[in-house]
């Protein structure tokens, strides 16, 4: 009967049927890339923090760091690179089969659907972030991080006020980005049986034999998904750019404000 | 206090970037009080030595004794000494990602570990000082070079140091913007703070300097009061170096 109907109506006949299916699916895939994607920013700030650590390797300088730091510092940073190029360098579905199937072979761990797909993603993700978050550092104003040692902020106090939340803006553009990625790239996770969006497409279409009619629904959902997703991420960006306006502050207010708060106090 | 105690004392220091030498042999003494203004042509050092002094370079060579420390050592706390060194850039270096109020509060707050109240009181008394209490809720980007400037001086002053340097503070801003930084500048050295300036502004220099030095290719030229140094100099390159502002 399905081969009877046209286009439209074999459309509605999947979606009346399988509609909530494609909703959990679209649902799974939303959560996997948005958790994914905000551990991956984390694993970026590590990895661009560590590797933007200054070291003074100057032979005679009187303010060379001791040698235990600079080796310590020396084989952190290689481990980080590879972990970069490895991940960077190989696609996410190879890299989903590795880890799911190692895991299990060499050490018996069996992960669940959504430990295997977080733990996937992020890893993938926490290597473009670390490559992304190293350039936002490099590309803040080296005069801001004088600014900050001049009034006496160690390189981490500096790194947490002043440097960090301007690269962070530096990059949002670059975090939305692979937040689109991620939602998409999720659908290579059927191979290690995630019941993602694109999962949940395999099977209704194996079912029904309606390839084009319920990829044309995924279509639109993905669309959906990512089309909403950019636009919330350009709200977010205006509004850490804040107002191009500024208020002119009455210096009575302030001393109402100051003594309103002593008082209180 | 007593006014004539020598605070800073900088002795045989060298400052080389690979094989190039840009400080060869700097001495002087910094005393309570003092305005001392560096002069000199572009590449000569100058701002180096301030650099120096703040350790944003690192000599290579000799000392720098801050009440008779030598904080070269690599034993010494930076970030503390550098509380008590302030230093206002020639690109102000305001904090973009803060507002002119919390640029002011930032360093007490997370340096000088005061509290968030009493922060905002040194801050605001600050900004007032440097007329900028109007701005507070604005963005670095916002304001003019000159303000930016005055913000900068009053981000330096609320952590109270105990010497102020000044890197060129008004190289970077437009004529009409540098008398607003110099008269806040005026008023500081009156009202008795121990500054070192870097400037190319001679008449500034002449008028509020205790001690000015005079630097050439990484060496100090001559120095002295700034009667000597202006109306007396005693080298034919500060004459010759002089000579050039005087038809100003």
């Amino acid at each position: 009967m399905i081969s009877e109907m046209n286009f439209l109506e074999r459309i509605g006949y999947i979606l009346s049927k399988y509609g909530t299916s494609y909703l959990k699916g679209a649902g799974t895939t939303l959560v996997i890339a948005l958790v994914s994607t905000f551990i991956g920013c984390i694993i970026g700030f590590l990895v661009g923090i560590v590797q933007t650590i200054p070291v003074d390797k100057t032979k005679g300088s009187r303010n060379r760091d001791p040698l235990a730091k600079r080796i310590l510092l020396i084989i952190v940073n290689a481990i980080l690179k590879a972990y970069v190029e490895i991940f960077r360098g190989t696609p996410m579905i190879v890299q989903a089969v590795f880890i799911y199937y190692g895991l299990s072979q060499l050490f018996g761990v069996q992960l669940g659907m959504w430990q295997a797909a977080f733990l996937v993603v992020s890893i993938n993700t926490g290597a473009y972030m670390a490559e992304s978050v190293r350039g936002g550092i490099i590309s803040v104003d080296p005069g801001q991080m004088e600014g900050a040692k001049a009034i006496g902020m160690t390189h981490f106090q500096a790194m947490i006020n002043v440097i960090l939340p301007q690269a962070f803006r530096n990059i949002l553009p670059q975090i939305g980005n692979n937040l689109i990625i991620n939602i998409k790239d999720t659908s290579v996770l059927s191979v290690i049986s995630i019941v993602d969006l694109f999962f949940v497409h395999k099977s209704v279409s194996g079912a029904l034999y309606t390839y084009f009619e319920s990829a044309t629904i995924v279509m639109v959902i993905y669309l959906t998904m990512t089309l909403i997703t950019s636009k919330l991420l350009r709200l977010w960006e205006s509004k850490m750019d804040g107002s191009e306006n500024y208020e002119l502050v009455d210096m009575m207010d302030i001393g109402t404000q100051l003594g309103s708060k002593q008082r209180k106090a | 206090m007593d006014t004539n105690q020598v605070i800073l004392e900088v002795s045989h220091l060298e400052k080389s970037f690979g094989t190039h030498s840009v400080l060869k042999d700097i001495d002087f003494k910094v005393k309570q009080g003092d305005v001392v203004s560096v002069i000199g042509a572009s590449g000569s050092g100058k701002s180096t030595m301030l650099r120096c002094i703040n350790l944003l370079e690192i000599p290579t060579g000799g000392s720098i004794l801050y009440h008779g420390k030598d904080i070269t050592d690599p034993k010494v706390n930076v970030p503390a000494y550098r509380e008590k060194v302030g230093m206002v850039f020639q690109n102000f270096n305001l904090f973009n990602n803060l507002t002119v109020l919390e640029n002011c509060m930032v360093g007490q707050i997370k340096v000088a570990k005061k509290s968030k109240e009493e922060a905002k009181k040194r801050a605001l008394q600050f900004l007032e000082k440097v007329d900028m209490t109007a701005y507070i809720n604005a963005k670095p980007r916002q304001i003019s070079g000159g303000q930016k400037q005055r913000v900068a001086i009053a981000r330096a002053l609320a952590m109270d140091p105990e010497i102020l340097l000044f890197d060129e503070p008004t190289s970077a801003l437009d004529p009409q913007m540098v008398g607003e930084v110099l008269s806040v500048m005026r008023t500081l050295a009156r009202e008795g703070l121990t500054m070192i300036v870097v400037t190319h502004e001679m008449a500034f220099a002449r008028d509020i300097s205790s001690h000015v030095i005079f630097m050439a290719d990484g060496l100090i030229v001559e120095e002295g009061t700034a009667k000597q140094i202006f109306e007396n100099p005693a080298k034919q390159e500060t004459r010759e170096f002089l000579s050039r502002f005087r038809n100003e």
